[in-house]
């Protein structure tokens, strides 16, 4: 829960980030930990949720994507990588132990270049969203995204949004995330977005 | 010496060949001629339907057309009750991949997932292949308009017009001469209906003798396939001057019969 | 820990008119208070004049829906005809039973039109494939006691299309207000004969 995931979408991309600390219990084992993959060329995906689940959930669905792309000479679209998370995700939920796994996935489609974002939560409901977040983040952000975000937005208004959702963050949770690792998928691919972690924010 | 490599699939003659794909192969060349011809807005499918008996109830639905899914249709050449086996198993794959994915399969896809399965009859089991041919028509997102051509040993192939069944090196060649690249789709079922005439044996066609199907596209993008009903073939045939005239008793009988009498 | 029929939230109903029938469902998706999505729809159609309304949990939601679309699309094309509203509902009804002891959290609602006769059918079922026959209206989801009093007040025997779609809205918005778990905007079917007319109600964001 204080695992921070966020997405938005504009007009021409989405963008994702999660916190880069890899916690257990109250100690922080690492404080440059990505929680994203790769799915294709264009189409990410961020997970939180019980260690171990986690990293071996997404990687399964990497490999998956992977194999996919290889044998079919074709990537699949994000939407259609959306449901198939879904589909094992809700096989997962009704077997003897479930992956207790959140997720965001975005991507922009190959073919039509539109920019989508996908909510999907440990028990499998799927949503399709402009704007996105897991965890706590969702209680701080999702208000804020709300008032701000438009669909048109560009790359650099949506970095902004980014920002003012990390300062909130940053004011607001009791506990350090370690910053923020952020990365843009664009219909040129996937790319990682310099974020500048080291401001400070004083409390109210 | 043709008994030993013949009896079952699995096994390769001297000469490097399997022969029950090939009699596979020959039993296909003796059934109805079935044609598939690419246009730029469309694909057209058709059938030759040989009629047994004029004592067989002939059912309004397709025998020789099927339906795979929502953008993609097929036409058989060979037997019809292989050909049900293998469109069930199309259709369960097809549907399959619509509920892992939440989107249509793509029509090579589901082409090569039925040559895998005909693919396993020429390798193992002491089973015999299964007897039909193939043709295609589909749509999808990434490569629009698609025909393609299988045949028993599971091999299939992409094409801007091709045949099946009996007589198919001629409508082939037909074929080969009428096609036009960048033809519509309404050129195309003008060819289809020319090249069944030239190859089927009566030279009068009637809609009871042929099947008509097509995969297009409506003017707000959507994909439709249709299969045409006895009036619109016969309406194309008298368009093509190629219909068979009707005596006033063939046509009492076949209205008789629609209404079932 | 709550029901699992109310993680999610959610309201569907659906009406009989005169030869015509209506169905309509909200757009929220949440987790508990916190709201996720606000286009979320719980009405699926599967034929000419077949439709599915499902609330509960969403999960299951989709699920249960995109397993009915193998189904219904299998058998339109072995029969080569549209599925009717009663062969439909007792599909529905077989299918959840097949999960008697680990049923899907749904409440699935059926309306559709008789093919043949075009006579309104509807009907709603418990999770597990009970059939509940209803003569007028039938709900569920979270909003459930608050759509019976709508419609026990609102619905009267003989409304003609627009009538029904007027009073199967009203019905809906104004129970969703006092459900804390549904409402976000709403989906709305009015099924005729040769004719289905399906309007979005924007409703109230908050």
């Amino acid at each position: 829960m204080p695992e921070v995931l966020l997405g938005i979408t504009g007009k021409d991309f989405t963008l994702i980030a999660a916190s880069k600390a890899a916690m257990r219990g109250a100690t922080i084992l690492k404080a440059a930990d990505d929680k994203t993959r790769q799915l294709n060329k264009h189409t990410l995906m961020a997970f939180s949720g019980e260690a171990g689940d986690t990293v071996q959930f997404a990687e399964y669905i990497q490999a998956n994507a992977q194999l996919y792309s290889m044998r079919n000479e074709t990537d699949l679209s994000p939407s259609a990588l959306a449901h198939f998370v879904r589909g094992e995700l809700a096989s997962s939920l009704r077997s003897r132990k479930p992956y207790n796994v959140n997720l965001l996935l975005g991507g922009v489609d190959p073919i039509t270049h539109q920019p989508s974002l996908y909510w999907l939560d440990y028990l499998a409901s799927l949503a399709p969203v402009p704007y996105a977040a897991h965890g706590y983040a969702q209680y701080y952000c999702l208000s804020l995204l709300d008032k701000h975000h438009q669909p048109d937005i560009t790359l650099e208004r949506g970095m902004e949004l980014l920002t003012l959702c990390a300062d909130e963050l940053k004011r607001r949770l009791p506990i350090d995330f370690k910053g923020l690792i952020v990365k843009a998928v664009t219909k040129d691919g996937i790319k990682e977005m310099p974020f500048d972690n080291d401001k400070v924010v004083k409390g109210t | 010496m043709s008994r030993r490599y013949d009896s079952r699939t699995t096994i390769f003659s001297p000469d490097g060949r399997l022969y029950q794909v090939e009699y596979a192969l020959e039993a296909i060349s003796h059934a109805g001629t079935a044609i598939g011809i690419l246009a730029k807005d469309g694909i057209v499918l058709a059938a030759e339907r040989k009629v047994t008996s004029k004592l067989l109830e002939q059912d309004t639905s397709a025998e020789k057309l099927y339906i795979l899914n929502d953008n993609m249709i097929c036409a058989v050449a060979g037997m019809t009750a292989d050909a049900n086996i293998l469109i069930n198993y199309a259709r369960q794959a097809a549907q399959r991949y619509l509920l892992t994915y939440n989107e249509d399969i793509p029509c090579e896809q589901l082409v090569r997932r039925l040559c895998d399965l005909k693919q396993g009859y020429t390798q193992h089991g002491g089973l015999r292949p299964f007897g039909v041919s193939f043709i295609y028509a589909g749509w999808d997102p990434q490569r629009q308009f698609q025909l393609y051509l299988s045949n028993p040993s599971g091999n299939y192939g992409g094409w801007k017009a091709t045949s099946s069944g009996a007589n198919h090196a001629s409508a082939q060649s037909l074929l080969k001469q009428d096609y036009k690249e960048d033809c519509t789709l309404k050129e195309a079922c003008g060819m289809a209906v020319k090249v069944l005439s030239k190859t089927m044996d009566s030279t009068k066609l009637s809609s009871e003798k042929i099947e008509f199907a097509t995969v297009g596209q409506t003017k707000d993008g959507k994909i439709y396939h249709k299969l045409w009903s006895a009036e619109e073939i016969t309406a194309l045939l008298k368009e093509h001057d190629l219909a068979k005239d009707e005596t006033t008793e063939e046509r009492r009988a076949r209205h008789d019969r629609r209404e079932g009498k | 820990m709550p029901s699992p029929f109310s993680i999610n939230g959610g309201a569907c109903v659906a009406m009989v008119g005169k030869d015509c029938v209506a169905i309509a469902c909200d757009l929220r998706l949440g987790l508990q208070a916190l709201t996720v999505s606000n286009n979320f729809p719980k009405v699926f159609q599967y034929g000419d004049n077949v439709f599915l309304g499902l609330t509960g949990l969403a999960t299951d939601v989709s699920t249960v829906s995109d397993l009915f679309r193998y189904k219904v699309n299998m058998y339109r094309l072995r029969e080569e005809r549209h599925i009717a509203p009663r062969t439909f509902a007792n599909l529905v009804s077989s299918s959840l039973y097949e999960r008697r002891f680990g049923p899907y959290f749904v409440s699935p609602v059926v309306a559709g039109l008789d093919p043949k006769t075009g006579a309104p059918f509807i009907c709603g079922f418990d999770s597990i494939g009970c059939i509940d026959f209803a003569q007028d209206f039938i709900v569920s989801g979270t909003a459930t006691d608050q759509l019976f009093g709508m419609c026990e007040s609102l619905w009267e025997p003989g409304l003609g299309p627009d009538e029904l779609f007027e009073t199967i809205s009203q019905a809906l918005l104004n129970a969703v207000d006092r459900d804390a778990l549904s409402g976000w905007g709403a989906h709305v079917y009015i099924i005729e004969k040769d004719k289905v007319t399906k309007r979005l109600l924007k409703g109230r964001q908050d």
